[in-house]
């Protein structure tokens, strides 16, 4: 089943729990992710290097301008053509124009969750390019038409009977339950892609502002592909994705390798520093670098800027009771989980626009504990719902009953008063209903729909404390 | 002002008011000291290079240990030949051998590090077959079939069972990233505990920025190609080389 990011937050909550094979799928490979990850920060100094990358982190975005000012100068002395994009439309208009003015026709894309919040292949084709996504995971739904439902492993919604529906369907796979004939075949369609494209298009897990390079991780080698093959290569990178030398992006590429997928590094971490010199076998002619802001400068400023030390590893989607709940679709953004309830909104120009993110979490802080930069996203979910409250955001009635609730808590006789009624009338309706309150009027019928609702203690504390000292 | 400035601007704006929650104000670089070794590896060539194999099989690649350079081209040679015989099995057709099954995609003899390597390969009936500009049509399909390929590395590092394969020149990335199988061929002398004491050693010797720049593409392999997208089920040789195998060897040096 496919759930529509469309649809209200509420409907799509219903959907995703509605869907056993979603739920199967997600819980499964979210445990599994976890057992990893444990196990790879468990194996070395796992806090240290938590606290390390944070710290390098940090620094980068206090010293921000002029890291990404080192970091232009640097692309340019290597011969890359340097872009800067304000939101979706210049960004997406950038990489259409250097597609045109290339005439490429056909364009690989490694996974990247910058052109994700771009829609850039929605762009793409629109002017008439044919784009293709060439990590298995992206391509499988890619085929599907489905957007991705987790940070580093797209298609974890989907149980392999349901992918392999998707090859049969698409691709005329003869019928087949076996993961390395769908790859092989992934393997061979997608080579012709590689060697046929115009241009390749990544996003960068880090750019060393030292000597202006661009790092892309992956396991397949599709990053490495997309970045040598094609004339043309163009990385989209969030602003704030910068590390000041070569050292630290290998250790940052180390805890992001821990966190993500419990490997000590991935299969292939490509560094690009320019376009191929005279004399060069093979690599892109051009090589274009687009810094995209899009909300990433303004989150700093409304004071959410501790995300912005996010690495995109998903160990907190991993680890949330929500998460694994209702997988990522459900989420609605680009971005989900933990992390997506706090930058999907803290990225738009209206944080309403998400106003059910920062509500889809228990708080119980499990992603807290699993970053590996320690954001602390319990208290920038709070700070989210906080601001809503401030911009009139949340609904009405829960305004009038806090205030209600701070008149009757700030008088002793009230709230005395007030208990008692509630004490006499809910067992009242207790007793009538045979033990628990199974029905509640609105508003509080939410609370009912999916559980009983116990009535109050038949005596308040104070009645029985006198009863005692009395006997 | 242009965007670059608008942003820029913007960004010095909110660093300078003295409220701001995040970064903190007093915040500084990780001093190069400080900084940790992830994952550690010691001991003499042979020590290290036990663990780069123990790692890398782990990763399901291959390694073998050899204890001159003239033995380490019999097991080049030897390796491709059983390679060839290994994909003529599988295609389970009556005319199984194909021309490119002789094919070997290289990078040039000075940088394979293993003297008299062409002529051997040569002498077995192995091409060698180098691009020198894979742009240009015709070379690119004559590469696209081939389903070996022989390049030397910039380091390996022993703690993770790595290897940085350069670019620039002759030396072509598809070698190491188009074929089915590839053949790293690594001396001793490039072999280092860590992925940090082989760029502490450059950064001493003020070498690492030249070595990123005249690499334009500097990539760090870890195994071969691989995914589990599909429901947690490991699957190899994706894009990159499914068969990734290194011959280490003592060259003497260092």
């Amino acid at each position: 089943m496919q759930i529509n990011i469309h649809a209200p937050y509420k409907d799509r909550v219903q959907q995703a729990l509605g869907d056993s094979n979603l739920r199967a799928a997600v819980s499964k490979a979210t445990d599994r992710m976890t057992d990893a990850r444990l196990a790879a920060m468990g194996a070395i100094e796992g806090q240290t290097l938590r606290a390390q990358v944070r710290q390098m982190k940090e620094h980068v975005l206090r010293q921000w301008p002029d890291y990404l000012l080192q970091l232009e100068m640097n692309l340019r002395r290597n011969g890359c053509i340097v872009h800067w994009a304000e939101g979706i439309a210049d960004a997406q208009e950038i990489v259409k124009d250097i597609a045109l003015q290339n005439g490429a026709d056909l364009v690989v894309k490694s996974k990247s969750m910058a052109t994700e919040e771009i829609h850039l292949n929605q762009a793409l084709e629109e002017a008439g390019l044919r784009v293709v996504e060439t990590d298995l995971g992206e391509y499988i739904i890619q085929l599907a038409d489905e957007p991705p439902s987790h940070i580093v492993a797209p298609v974890i919604h989907k149980r392999l009977e349901e992918i392999a529906e998707v090859f049969e369907e698409k691709l005329d796979m003869p019928p087949t339950r076996e993961a390395s004939k769908m790859t092989a075949l992934a393997r061979a369609k997608l080579r012709r892609e590689f060697f046929d494209a115009g241009m390749g298009i990544s996003g960068c897990n880090f750019a060393i502002a030292e000597t202006g390079t661009i790092c892309i991780v992956t396991n397949e080698g599709n990053g490495r592909m997309v970045s040598s093959m094609p004339r043309v290569y163009v990385a989209v990178m969030g602003i704030e994705k910068i590390v000041p030398t070569v050292e630290d992006a290998f250790l940052q590429l180390q805890a992001l390798c821990r966190s993500a997928t419990g490997q000590q590094l991935t299969v292939y971490c490509s560094m690009t520093s320019g376009p191929r010199q005279a004399g060069d076998a093979d690599g892109p002619e051009q090589v274009h670098v687009v810094l995209l802001d899009n909300g990433r400068s303004g989150m700093l400023a409304r004071g959410y800027g501790e995300a912005l030390l996010c690495i995109r590893c998903g160990a907190c989607l991993n680890v949330c009771p929500v998460y694994q709940e209702i997988g990522g679709h459900a989420y609605g953004g680009v971005y989900n989980g933990p992390i997506g309830a706090v930058i999907s909104p803290a990225l738009a120009p209206e944080i309403a626009r998400f106003k059910e993110l920062p509500h889809a979490t228990s708080l119980c802080g499990a992603c807290r504990e699993a970053c590996p930069v320690q954001i602390d996203l319990p208290r920038l979910l709070l700070d989210l719902r906080s601001d809503l409250v401030e911009q009139g955001a949340a609904p009405k009635l829960e305004g009038w009953g806090i205030k209600g609730y701070a008149r009757v808590m700030s008088s002793r006789r009230m709230y005395e008063k007030l208990g008692k009624l509630a004490s006499i009338s809910s067992n009242l309706y207790a007793n009538l209903s045979g033990g628990n309150i199974q029905f509640l009027p609105p508003p509080l019928s939410g609370w009912t729909a999916y559980r009983d609702f116990a009535p109050f203690a038949p005596k308040s504390f104070r009645e029985w404390w006198r009863e005692r000292k009395l006997q | 002002m242009n965007v670059r400035d608008t942003i820029l601007s913007r960004l010095r704006e909110t660093l300078r008011q003295p409220g701001l929650p995040f970064p903190a104000p007093e915040s500084v670089a990780l001093a190069p000291e400080e900084r940790m070794t992830v994952t550690h590896a010691a001991g003499d060539r042979w020590a290290l290079a036990e663990r780069f194999a123990q790692e890398l099989s782990a990763l399901k690649g291959s390694c073998e240990l050899l204890e001159t350079a003239p033995e380490a081209r019999l097991a080049i040679l030897a390796r491709l030949y059983r390679w060839m015989e290994e994909e003529q099995a599988d295609r389970k057709t009556a005319n199984a051998e194909r021309p490119e099954d002789w094919d070997a995609l290289c990078w040039p003899e000075a940088l394979l590090e293993v003297e008299g390597l062409p002529l051997a390969l040569q002498e077995m009936g192995f091409r060698r077959i180098e691009p020198t500009d894979l742009h240009d049509p015709q070379q690119r399909e004559r590469i696209r079939l081939i389903r070996a390929g022989i390049t030397s590395v910039e380091a390996a590092f022993a703690s993770t069972g790595s290897f940085v394969v350069g670019s620039g020149g002759l030396k072509s990335r598809a070698a190491s990233l188009t074929p089915f199988r590839h053949l790293a061929l690594i001396p001793f002398s490039k072999l280092y505990p860590t992925g940090e004491a082989w760029l502490a050693e450059k950064r001493s010797a003020g070498e690492l920025d030249a070595c990123l720049r005249q690499n334009r593409n500097l990539s760090i392999i870890t195994g071969p190609s691989k995914s589990a997208d599909i429901e947690g089920n490991l699957t190899m040789g994706v894009h990159g080389p499914k068969v990734v195998h290194a011959i280490l060897f003592d060259d003497g040096q260092r």
